[in-house]
């Protein structure tokens, strides 16, 4: 049913359907100048005909007198198409059963008249037909009434309508059809180039858009689109290389120094003085290292590393042993962890870097709060799925820095005073994207509160 | 202890075979993955520790090529990166533990210990034994010269990993790592929280403690 929907809301099936409706209007307008000019030519030449039998009986009244126009009238009334009625001055029927209908003074009114059919000529049921008829004063006083049924004019044009109708419904069923088949087939391929660049969201640079022999709009945009991603692709490898190659030629030095000072401590018969500044110094390369580290893993978790390793956890779970790994620790500085663990969480994942993203949350919420502060870690759900969320009721951020605390090395004012190298939660935003999972900060009232949701939407681009 | 050091940073190779041979241990040494692997094929070792990129052979196709061999000495892999790939991609190939460079020498010493250390085959014990601390791991208690002690599940964990290693230098790296799974390195010091808290339980007021501070390297268990 959804994909039928997505169907029928393409680009392709609008078009189609515009293309189809603009036909449609334009045959209707045609079928109505056709309706009106034949409608108006066939009244015209009924009205002749009347005209012409009318013109004739007239004539045989001039030169063979009333009578034998009444004997004419009577046998031209049994076998013939028209109509007839002769009636004397008194108003007495002389011939015919057509009755010229009075006028507003009561005399017949002469001219065209639209009247029901005589009672004679009546069909056994239903209304009487209507007769359109040409009424005219004979030289004696006496009314010459000559009509015929509508309904001979109306048959024709209904006719003339219906051809009209199969017409319209027709242009529209192959409009519909035309628009369905173009829309499959333009969804087909924009379905490749959707799955295409989820691959490559997802970090699968090789994947390409597949292109066809031949050369439309779309396979030209198919083939842009996997120029740019072979650019990206070198690049990425290139960016690859660089951070590899800074890593290794950083590293060794920091590493030679660190064993430097290993070694000038290793007597262990330093001046205690000496012995601290060099324990310091060795402390301060391992933090850089560390940083260097915690860069270089964002960077390889941004650039998509394989996700292989995924398997079905809950985070629930993680989220129970990260808050049981840090409980001692936090309440040996008075602060308290509140668990509420009992929604499941489920989702495909890497164990490791799940448990590294809920301990930074935990880890940052410990290191932003005062002493006695009170830290939540708990899942819940609702109807759109389950939500994490680690929350405390410390300082709390500032609004307009909410979204600025998932940023590398972003260090709120408030929290100058506390440690870190400020990548604990660009790494928590790191791995939440690769998870596929969306992080947004709030406030808690008072404190931060941090929730983790899995990104939905992004499924299926039309869903 | 008689271990194999594959490494091509000569520099670092050299301080690694100072620091193990000045401590008693027996190291040889080899830049080239293929000299490596046809080292650790005549055998005799009781650890390898292994480059993951070195010219020639790479630390995984060595390890690969041995498991083939159904050579089982334990593997330590020393990597540049603490990629998520390259963990698991050693694990995969028959590696048995990693070690992220730079690293201090005391970590890796405890670990390539605690690899060439690792028990044989066969009935793996029930229950642990240090001095008058014993653990029964199926009724899952502790008791310290007849006094039962009560330990919470994380705590009976660690426990169990300082008796396993017994005399041996415990880093808090790889009690991160064995303990709590944490392939990171916390800010907050949960390492040290429980093993005051473990401390507290099972030394009954006595001193020293059990597990002793090893300065700048981690713990060790002893009597």
């Amino acid at each position: 049913m959804a994909s039928r929907t997505r169907l029928f809301r393409t680009a392709s099936f609008r078009l189609v359907a515009i293309y189809g409706l603009s036909f449609t209007v334009a045959s209707a307008l045609l079928g109505a100048g056709v309706y009106r000019s034949v409608d108006a030519e066939v009244a015209r030449e009924f009205d002749d005909r009347i005209g012409e039998e009318s013109d004739a009986l007239q004539g045989l009244y001039a030169t063979q007198g009333g009578e034998r126009l009444a004997q004419v009238l009577a046998a031209r009334a049994a076998g013939g198409v028209f109509a007839y009625g002769l009636q004397a001055r008194d108003g007495r029927l002389i011939a015919g059963v057509a009755r010229p209908p009075s006028g507003k003074d009561g005399k017949p009114s002469l001219g065209w008249v639209e009247m029901p059919e005589a009672e004679a000529d009546e069909a056994p049921e239903g209304a009487p037909e209507m007769l359109r008829a040409l009424v005219t004063r004979l030289a004696d006083g006496t009314y010459l009434v000559v009509g015929d049924e509508q309904r001979r004019t109306m048959g024709a044009m209904r006719a003339i309508l219906v051809a009209f109708g199969w017409a319209i419904a027709g242009i529209l069923a192959l409009a519909l059809a035309g628009g369905i088949w173009t829309s499959a087939q333009f969804l087909r391929r924009i379905d490749a180039m959707h799955g295409a660049a989820r691959a490559l969201m997802a970090g699968d640079w090789s994947r390409r858009i597949p292109v066809d022999a031949t050369s439309d709009d779309l396979s030209q945009l198919a083939r842009a689109f996997n120029r740019l991603f072979e650019r990206i692709e070198k690049l990425l490898l290139a960016n690859k290389h660089v951070s590899a190659d800074i890593a290794h030629d950083l590293r060794k030095p920091l590493a030679h120094t660190l064993r430097r000072l290993e070694a000038l401590r290793a007597p262990g018969d330093l001046k205690p003085e000496i012995e601290t500044e060099l324990e310091g110094a060795a402390a301060d390369i391992e933090g850089v290292l560390a940083t260097f580290d915690a860069l270089l893993r964002i960077g390889q978790l941004q650039a998509g590393a394989r996700r292989a390793a995924f398997r079905s956890i809950d985070l629930r779970d993680i989220a129970q042993e990260a808050a049981a790994a840090f409980r001692p620790s936090a309440e040996d500085d008075g602060r308290v962890i509140v668990e509420q663990l009992t929604t499941p969480f489920p989702l495909q994942g890497d164990r490791d870097l799940l448990m590294q993203m809920i301990a930074n949350l935990i880890d940052n919420a410990l290191r932003h709060t005062p002493p006695g502060a009170s830290i939540c870690v708990r899942t819940e759900a609702d109807a759109r799925g389950p939500r994490l969320v680690v929350c405390d009721n410390g300082f709390g951020v500032a609004e307009t820095e909410l979204n600025l605390i998932f940023d590398r090395f972003y260090r709120s004012e408030a929290a100058a005073f506390a440690s870190g190298n400020g990548l604990g939660l660009a790494l928590v935003a790191a791995i939440a994207e690769m998870h596929d999972l969306a992080y947004a900060a709030s406030d808690n009232r008072p404190g931060l509160k941090i929730t983790i949701v899995p990104n939905v939407g992004e499924r299926d681009g039309a869903a | 202890m008689k271990l194999l050091l594959v490494e091509d940073d000569l520099d670092m190779a050299a301080h690694v075979l100072a620091g193990l041979r000045e401590r008693g241990h027996v190291v040889e040494h080899t830049a080239d993955g293929r000299e490596g692997l046809s080292r650790a094929l005549a055998g005799g070792f009781d650890v390898l520790a292994l480059d993951r990129m070195l010219p020639g052979l790479d630390g995984l196709a060595i390890v690969a090529a041995l498991r083939r061999e159904r050579i089982a000495t334990p593997v330590l892999f020393l990597t540049n990166l603490s990629g998520i790939e390259d963990r698991v991609e050693g694990f995969e190939a028959g590696g048995d533990d990693y070690l992220v460079k730079p690293f201090a020498l005391e970590e890796l010493l405890a670990r390539l210990s605690a690899l060439a250390r690792r028990p044989t085959l066969g009935a793996p014990a029930t229950v642990l034994h240090a001095g008058d601390l014993e653990m029964d791991l199926i009724q899952r208690t502790v008791r310290r010269g007849g006094v039962s002690i009560d330990l919470g599940p994380k705590e009976f964990q660690l426990l169990e990993y300082f008796m396993r290693a017994e005399g041996r230098v415990v880093t808090r790296k790889m009690l991160l790592e064995q303990v709590w799974n944490f392939h990171f390195d916390p800010q907050t010091n949960i390492v040290e929280t429980h093993v005051s808290r473990l401390r507290a339980k099972i030394d009954l007021g006595q001193r020293p403690s059990l597990i002793r501070n090893i300065r700048g390297v981690g713990y060790s268990l002893g009597v």
